[in-house]
């Protein structure tokens, strides 16, 4: 392009190198010295300028036509003139690469940020993706361990009815039969109150668990879980303190009884025969508040945060679902539930219900 | 634990159920209730105790004949009660498990449990444990002493390298000899596998591969054949053998 530029520039001037002075074929000379320079850089910018110095020289310094120089003036003019092309298409061709040089940092540095955005995100995915699966890991340990406390629970009864229903058979339990069914139907029935367990369990897991709210007389239905569990208390003394004119609450008699039923039966299980359970119902106006309380050996005070939590896992002996479907089901009536130490030393566990307008 | 020696047991030639005294250690009120019962109405001496603590206490008290002892204590756990059982009281162990518990079954019966029931068991069962582990105290009160063992017709003279068959002797090579004075020194008693090629190999340490113990137990029934008051090694599924007598 230099090239063409030269050619232009002195075939259009050179038929007038009489009449136009020396300076502007120089000065247009060094136009294709710059275009050369922006394009080819500085070593195509400084032969441009040595080929528009020849140009100049075989054109417009006498002798035309001749690279002979005449004059010493037009010899140190060529002199200059090549000195100032070469500095100018330098110094073009510089500035040129310095920009683009630029421009590749600032696409560099955009690229980076745009990568280092995509592994901060493929990040915060990862770190998502591990949470999500730690969440997982653990409803997965928290199922097995249901399972395993579900399955303890529903086979010591069983364990029970296989040992006395093989027993019956023999010449040696004549004389216990009646006491040998009453066992066979207290294991059935406590079968019965693990599988209404195992149930809610369910409901309460998909959210079904909806009481139907109705007036209900929280006394008559105390009095008569206790009356119904007279076989449980076999070896303990059961006090029921039921004041009159007690306000009605409401409640899904059946989900209650289920609370009464499980607390009852949970102070039977952990404390030695021989061992007082107190239930006291109270009003205080706005609740009413019902305490099963005994006096046995108590909680142990590490568990007492976590009593109401489903199979705690690393738990031996014990389930605890009874509990935890408790405290569903009074959530679910809008009461709280709690547990504490009772005055005699022993267990304590209180829950309020909502009293009905 | 290593099987005891045969350890010098009073002797009391017939036992009647009214002469044993049993330990029952469970939580269970439903299953203590059945178990009291049942083995009350048969004569047995019952003694409860719910907890392992007050276990070990009733076991140190009454020096019972026979420990039932349930894995799922609520205070201790049923296999450190086994251990503590072990230091110091001679009589058999049968622990109750439940079903799926075969590793902590292994580990009672590494720990000195002699015997186990799985629940849900029947009546008739437990009670032909209770008999087997009665039958083997006085199994080990007939070892005569500890080079001389006799288990129902088979007499083996350890010191000898004898095995006598009601009279006639039987050829055994020294693995298949030591295997079974090992299970004769135990009669009655289930030896885990790990127990038995700890014992018969101990240069195989670290490898628990059966076959060479199921290979051996073959040969040695063929040996030892049926008959009344001949001794038979009987398998434990997935646990391990042990020599019986039947009546």
């Amino acid at each position: 392009m230099g090239v063409v530029g030269i050619g232009l520039v002195t075939a259009v001037l050179a038929p007038f190198h009489d009449s136009v002075s020396r300076a502007a074929p120089a000065l247009l000379l060094v136009l294709p010295v710059l275009g050369a320079a922006v394009v080819g850089g500085r070593t195509v910018a400084v032969v441009t300028a040595v080929l528009a110095t020849a140009a100049y020289n075989l054109a417009f310094i006498p002798p035309v036509g001749s690279l002979k120089v005449d004059v010493p003036e037009d010899a140190v003019a060529l002199g200059v003139f090549l000195a100032v092309a070469a500095l100018a298409g330098t110094l073009v061709a510089r500035e040129i690469e310095r920009r683009r040089q630029a421009e590749q940092q600032r696409a560099e540095i955009t690229r980076m940020h745009a990568e280092f955005q995509r592994v901060v995100a493929q990040r915060e995915q990862l770190a998502a993706e591990a949470h999500r699966a730690e969440v997982l890991e653990q409803v997965d340990r928290q199922r097995a361990a249901l399972l395993r406390s579900v399955s303890h629970d529903l086979r010591t009864p069983l364990a029970t009815i296989r040992a006395v229903a093989s027993d019956l058979r023999s010449a040696a339990a004549d004389e216990r039969r009646e006491d040998l069914l009453d066992l066979v139907d207290d294991e059935a029935t406590r079968l019965d109150r693990i599988v209404a367990n195992v149930l809610s369990l369910s409901r309460i897991e998909s959210g079904a668990l909806s009481p139907s709210l109705q007036a209900t007389d929280i006394g008559e239905l105390v009095a008569h879980s206790v009356d119904r569990l007279d076989r449980l208390f076999a070896n303990r003394a059961v006090h029921v303190d039921v004041p009159e004119h007690l306000p009605l609450v409401r409640a899904d008699y059946s989900q209650i009884d289920q609370v009464v039923t499980n607390l009852l039966e949970n102070a039977v299980r952990h404390t030695p025969p021989g061992t007082t359970v107190d239930v006291v119902v109270r009003s205080t106006g706005e609740t009413v508040v019902v305490t099963v309380a005994d006096d046995g050996p108590g909680l142990d005070p590490g568990l007492r945060d976590s009593v109401f939590e489903a199979f705690r896992s690393g738990d031996r002996a014990t389930s605890g679902i009874g509990l935890a479907i408790c405290s569903a089901i009074v959530d679910a009536h809008g009461g709280t539930i709690g547990a504490g130490d009772s005055p005699a030393g022993g267990a304590c566990f209180t829950f309020t219900l909502p009293v009905a307008h | 634990m290593t099987p005891q020696p045969a350890a010098p047991a009073s002797p009391s030639p017939s036992l009647s159920p009214t002469d044993v005294a049993i330990l029952l250690i469970e939580d269970d009120p439903g299953l203590v209730r059945a178990l009291e019962s049942g083995l009350a109405a048969r004569g047995y001496g019952v003694r409860v105790a719910t907890t392992g603590r007050a276990g070990l206490d009733a076991a140190a008290e009454d020096r019972p004949d026979v420990v039932l002892l349930d894995l799922g204590l609520p205070d201790i756990d049923g296999i450190d009660v086994c251990r503590h059982l072990r230091r110091w009281l001679p009589s058999p162990v049968i622990v109750l498990t439940a079903d799926g518990a075969e590793d902590r079954k292994i580990l009672a019966l590494d720990e000195g449990a002699d015997d186990y029931v799985t629940k849900p068991f029947s009546m008739p069962e437990l009670l032909a444990r209770v008999r087997v582990a009665v039958r083997h105290r006085r199994a080990l009160s007939a070892v005569v002493d500890a080079d001389l063992l006799l288990v129902g017709d088979l007499r083996i003279d350890v010191a000898a390298h004898e095995a006598w068959l009601g009279g006639r002797e039987i050829h055994l090579p020294r693995k298949e000899f030591a295997l079974l004075a090992l299970l004769a020194r135990n009669a009655g008693r289930v030896l885990t596998h790990a127990t038995l090629l700890r014992q018969v190999w101990p240069e195989r340490q670290g490898d628990d591969d059966t076959q060479v113990l199921r290979t051996h137990v073959t040969v040695l029934r063929r040996k030892l054949g049926l008959g009344p008051l001949r001794p038979r090694i009987v398998s434990e599924p997935g646990v391990g053998y042990r020599l019986v007598v039947d009546d």
